[in-house]
């Protein structure tokens, strides 16, 4: 079953066409790469996806619905999860505070009690357990990674979207997240999740299938070595593959 | 503790009645504490709600004719619910949809609100008295049993309208709602993305702040005995952001500090330098916010190394 289908989409910003015609399906269970040179669109799928930008034409349905013209927070809430490229967490609050409002419930006025429980599971996930009372801010660029797709896996996503997350890691910080989404991945935390990425090896260490993106549309498709050995994307950017 | 046995060490009606504006001011400045330093709403125009409150309770009780004048506490209902009103109209207009405001767009709205609201306060003819404003004919208490008006009784009703604001702040800012606010100031995307609705928390928190100061002002003005355009202006505005920044922005001592120190010291170097007070206070409130950009209670409650 999909979990995403994106269909024809396409937006055009002054006449450049930064997304064009662009067509997508994400399957449960799938944890799909999403690559492409500088300008090729791949940022601008990922913001038409959760709703920062509204498509000029085409369709995105998500869990079955369409969500086409839903404004981001709806579409946060009916279960999709966007893990910033630069790190996006609640500076002055601290690590507990940050993972609870991932975990609170969105609505207005719902009164579920927060799974305190759940909270413990994904500190201990991210392994910022000793830090719990710390502010954000004190936390490396790294551990503010983490502690962002903590906030945003509390809030139980059904699709979890990572714009560069490796941006700015050092090696080990790298592996280690590439670990952290296998692990997602395995233990089904989420449906499904898409990474876009400048790092190769990392799409390599964690992705079953992978999106090439080339001047707004969708270039090739498939496992890493099959997209490494298309010619067009030979053509268009290998050196940068390798 | 000082301040709760000021009335017992001190005789002096003058002081504790000063006292007893102060604590207004406080109110007052926590009011703009919450949308500011707990919302990251920066406002220009706060002084709207406050002496709007005054202006209310002004008009229905001191005007005749239909159902009017009305009695003193049910102008004061009046004008907390006209305060909390005038913040939801406001809010709706600049939180919601895809133009909603924020940053500097805000304050500048704010600050054009507080421009007009100064015009029409000048230009409302005998509805808000022109530029002489209205003078008040209501008295603080209820007549013939207490007399809260002046003094201990002043003192006493303002201090404990503030303590029960303070615990009442507290309390809020706690709360999964205060949680999200505090989220809303730190980075307003994120929480956007992560379902919540922005525009919802920060409408609740403005209103419940636009009422806290209309109460205040109501109180404050109908204490002063008269209210002019200036009390809904851009000055007004700009004194409580001195308050709540002396004090230390995002805390709920700090304002209340800085809207008591402030006004003292004013009060107190008016008194005694005639022709350079105004200077030195300048001199003095430019030091403390260079020396303690957190301010005085942010400086003292910083987190220090091991």
């Amino acid at each position: 079953m999909s979990v995403l289908v994106i269909d024809g989409l396409t937006k055009t910003f002054r006449g450049f066409t930064a997304v064009d015609d662009v067509s997508l399906r994400i399957d449960q269970g799938e944890l799909r790469g999403l690559i492409g040179s500088n300008g090729a669109g791949k940022s601008t799928l990922l913001h038409l996806i959760y709703g920062k930008l509204e498509a000029d034409q085409g369709t995105i349905r998500f869990d079955e619905t369409d969500v086409s013209r839903l404004p981001a927070h709806l579409r946060a809430r009916r279960g999709m999860g966007l893990v910033f490229q630069l790190t996006s967490v609640f500076d002055e609050l601290t690590v507990e505070e940050n993972l609870l409002l991932g975990a609170l419930p969105k609505k207005p006025r719902a009164r579920l009690p927060v799974d305190r429980e759940e909270v413990e599971r994904i500190l201990h996930l991210v392994e910022l357990d000793d830090v719990r009372h710390r502010h954000a801010s004190q936390l490396s660029h790294g551990r503010q990674q983490w502690l962002e797709i903590g906030i945003v896996l509390l809030a139980k996503p059904k699709l979890l979207l990572l714009d560069e997350p490796t941006s700015g890691m050092t090696r080990a910080e790298s592996r280690r997240t590439a670990e952290l989404l296998k692990q997602l991945q395995a233990s089904r935390a989420t449906e499904a999740i898409i990474v876009v990425e400048h790092n190769i090896e990392f799409i390599r260490l964690v992705s079953d299938r992978v999106t090439v993106m080339h001047r707004g549309q969708v270039l090739a498709d498939g496992t890493i070595d099959e997209v490494q050995a298309n010619h067009e994307v030979q053509a268009s950017f290998l050196g940068r593959l390798h | 503790m000082a301040l709760v046995a000021l009335p017992i060490i001190s005789d002096d009606r003058f002081l504790i009645d000063r006292f007893g504006r102060y604590f207004l001011f406080a109110i007052f400045a926590l009011s703009v504490d919450l949308i500011w330093g707990y919302g990251g709403m920066f406002t220009f125009g706060h002084a709207v709600f406050f002496g709007g409150g005054g202006y209310i309770v002004g008009m229905l009780t001191t005007r005749g004719g239909w159902f009017l004048p009305v009695p003193f506490w049910l102008a004061l209902a009046a004008a907390v619910a006209a305060a909390a009103l005038l913040a939801l109209a406001l809010s709706y207009f600049v939180f919601s949809g895809k133009g909603a405001l924020r940053g500097v767009e805000f304050a500048v709205v704010t600050l054009a609100v507080a421009v007009i609201a100064e015009r029409l306060a000048n230009a409302g003819g005998s509805i808000s008295g022109g530029q002489n404003g209205i003078l008040m004919q209501s008295r603080l208490g209820v007549p013939g049993v207490i007399s809260l008006h002046r003094g201990y009784g002043f003192y006493a009703l303002t201090g404990l309208l503030l303590v029960a604001t303070y615990f009442g702040l507290k309390w809020f800012l706690r709360t999964r709602s205060g949680l999200v606010l505090r989220g809303v100031r730190e980075n307003e995307d994120r929480i956007d993305l992560l379902g919540y609705e922005v525009p919802l928390v920060k409408r609740r928190t403005f209103v419940l702040s636009g009422a806290l100061a209309g109460l205040a002002g109501a109180l404050f003005y109908v204490h002063e005995g008269i209210v002019s355009p200036g009390t809904v202006g851009v000055g007004a505005s700009t004194l409580v952001l001195l308050w709540v920044v002396l004090g230390g922005r995002g805390t709920l001592l700090g304002p209340i500090i800085g809207a008591i120190l402030l006004p003292h010291l004013t009060a107190s170097l008016s008194g005694t330098l005639l022709d350079t007070w105004l200077v030195v206070v300048g001199v003095i409130l430019v030091a403390v916010i260079v020396l303690f950009p957190a301010g005085i209670f942010g400086f003292l409650t910083r987190p220090r190394k091991a």
